[in-house]
């Protein structure tokens, strides 16, 4: 219950549900090749970082740096 | 430009987890220390980052974008010279100072140094400062919304204001700093594509190059006079005004930046929170210099990326950015765009607001009102502090809504009061003869002659309200020349006056003068823990980029 709290996991978890948005909207959307490619690596990006982030909340316990 | 629901989606969301952190926070939040100084307890990553996001607000990423298109890669001085050097004296040099003396905030460092007339001063110019800031931000950021997005002026100044109130008032200064953080990572990535988008189409640093005046793509070429380089600035203004006296009354002065090192864990992570911020600080140019660059190169190669007039009939370089999200971006990325613009808002406002109310509680009303209340009386008297500065800050939008020119007029002030601060610290903190009276007569002479140099030069048709003795190439210019005599006049008179009035007691100053102080030794053995070496690392840095676009 603490990582929830944890502000890494905060961020993660915001740029995941962002990226998620982002990459569902490039399969569903209807628009230009080109939004779909920035949407769809836009997407992957926000996610991998957002991971990356929860990630990192859940390790380095104890320490703040 | 047109937003599309998954773009009020993103919004959406970042509204509710900004929100949430506050809700999270209060369960945290027990006595007024918690609420104002974050117990001192914040680490080392978040400290660094909230040190540059409370300065990332709107004046930073409209503004710089918007210099980017002005002045090209001159702009870049305000990270190169203007920000890194002062960001690693602080940290080496004033930081153990500001945290060892465990003074809450910038005016009670004076207080402890000077007396108490000196931090009432600076305590009230910087609280009037903070929540017109605010003001200006909020202000600044409906007006946007309503030419941009065609949003209703008077929901986006309440909309915003009640987002900021909720989750400062829940969660203090940690709400803030936390968001702050978030809202760093979201304004970098939010922008970063547009970066890659708009370089992509303008052909790389190729067509850039290519399309782009060369005069616009240096920072030094031209500098030897103020009429032969875009900012109608000279080499020496600059270094002296921008690159010694703004920057440093700006990074190792102003309480709304210093007071994020000062909650860190311990000293040595107060020392190296400026000095980390420095390393992201030096690369921001990229983010929100380049794009202002970006769009000169466009406007040679394609039509529809002309910059709109402003009400004057002069180009609105403030729109660059925003005229590049509507052109790069497709609904999705556009959402995370805007959303980034807004939190750059927020992030500067929220800043405004939480140095504003630790300087009220503890400088204006512990000193002076009620000096033995209890810890929890200061938390409640924090937080209507809070509500009141985001009212205030209502206030000022909507009256800097009815006399536009009441901005430049405001955002002169605080030149005024911030150009002769860091004299009155370099002196305090570094000779041992200044004196109380000294440090109060110069600070109040520095800021007559700030705004007796403003009246009687002129720039770009602004000041000589008094006479017309002088005419500066730009505006930038005579900011950096008001600057350079505000702090020689300040430490002229401080010097003057200490030399006749009589010096504190050398034990009184132990912990408060650096010949009076017994040297720590940082026993960090590890590179990345020695402030040291991550000023060299720093400096390294900056002379790297000097020359590579020299």
């Amino acid at each position: 219950m603490e990582k929830l709290f944890d502000l890494r996991f905060i961020i993660g978890g915001f740029f995941a549900l962002v990226g998620v948005i982002l990459l569902g909207y490039s399969f569903l959307g209807n628009s230009a090749i080109d939004s779909v490619t920035i949407n769809r690596w836009c997407g992957i990006v926000f996610i991998v970082f957002g991971l990356l982030m929860i990630f990192l909340s859940f390790q380095n316990n104890g320490k703040d740096e | 430009m047109n937003l599309q629901p998954i773009d009020y989606l993103i919004i959406v969301i970042y509204f509710l987890f900004v929100i949430g952190i506050g809700f999270m926070l209060k369960r945290k939040i027990k006595t007024g220390n918690d609420f104002l100084m974050s117990n001192r307890s914040i680490p080392l990553w978040i400290t660094s980052l909230a040190f540059i996001s409370a300065n990332l607000g709107a004046q930073e990423v409209l503004g710089m974008c918007a210099s980017g298109a002005k002045y090209g890669m001159y702009t870049a001085h305000f990270y190169w010279i203007g920000a890194g050097f002062a960001m690693i004296f602080l940290g080496i040099y004033m930081m153990p100072f500001y945290y060892g003396s465990k003074a809450r905030s910038v005016p009670e460092f004076l207080k402890l140094r000077f007396d108490e007339r000196t931090r009432t001063f600076n305590a009230l110019s910087f609280a009037v400062m903070t929540v017109f800031s605010s003001g200006i931000s909020l202000y600044a950021l409906a007006s946007l919304m309503h030419i941009i997005l065609g949003w209703n002026f008077n929901v986006s100044i309440w909309l915003s204001a009640s987002i900021v109130l909720i989750y400062i008032t829940l969660g203090g200064l940690t709400s803030a700093v936390y968001n702050e953080v978030l809202q760093f990572f979201l304004i970098v990535l939010g922008i970063a594509p547009l970066v890659y988008l708009g370089m992509q189409k303008a052909g790389g640093w190729e067509g850039i190059m290519q399309n782009v005046n060369d005069a616009k793509l240096h920072v030094w070429k031209g500098m030897g006079s103020a009429s032969t380089n875009p900012m109608g600035v000279d080499a020496f203004s600059l270094i002296f005004g921008l690159g010694f006296v703004q920057s440093f009354g700006y990074w190792c002065t102003d309480f709304l930046v210093v007071q994020r090192a000062m909650i860190s864990k311990n000293l040595n992570a107060a020392r190296r929170t400026p000095l980390m911020a420095a390393f992201p600080k030096i690369l921001m140019p990229a983010i929100v210099i380049l794009p202002g660059i970006v769009l000169l190169a466009l406007q040679n190669k394609f039509t529809g990326f002309e910059l709109p007039k402003n009400v004057n009939g002069a180009v609105d370089y403030n729109m660059a950015l925003p005229l590049l999200l509507q052109k790069l971006y497709p609904s999705g990325i556009l959402g995370v765009g805007v959303t980034a613009l807004i939190a750059s808002f927020m992030s500067g406002m929220a800043g405004n607001v939480t140095a504003f109310n630790t300087v009220w509680t503890f400088d204006i009303y512990q000193s002076h009102i009620n000096k033995n209340a209890s810890e929890k009386h200061y938390l409640y008297v924090g937080k209507a502090t809070t509500v009141i500065g985001i009212l205030v800050s209502v206030m000022t939008a909507y009256v800097a809504r009815n006399f536009n020119s009441i901005m430049d007029l405001l955002q002169l002030v605080f030149s005024f009061v911030n150009a002769p601060l860091f004299a009155t610290f370099f002196l305090g903190m570094f000779w041992k003869r200044t004196t109380s009276t000294g440090a109060f007569w110069g600070l109040v002479s520095g800021t007559l002659a700030a705004a007796l140099t403003y009246g009687l030069t002129v720039a770009e048709g602004k000041g000589g309200w008094l006479a017309h003795i002088h005419e500066f190439y730009s505006g930038t210019s005579q900011a950096f020349n008001i600057a350079g005599i505000a702090f020689i006049v300040c430490f002229l008179v401080t010097v003057i006056i200490s030399l006749v009035t009589k010096p504190k007691q050398h034990n009184e100053l132990i912990g408060l003068v650096y010949s009076l102080t017994p040297k720590q030794k940082d026993s960090a053995k590890v590179w990345y823990k020695n402030p040291i070496w991550l000023g060299v690392m720093v400096l390294v840095g900056m002379l790297i980029l000097n020359i590579i676009f020299y």
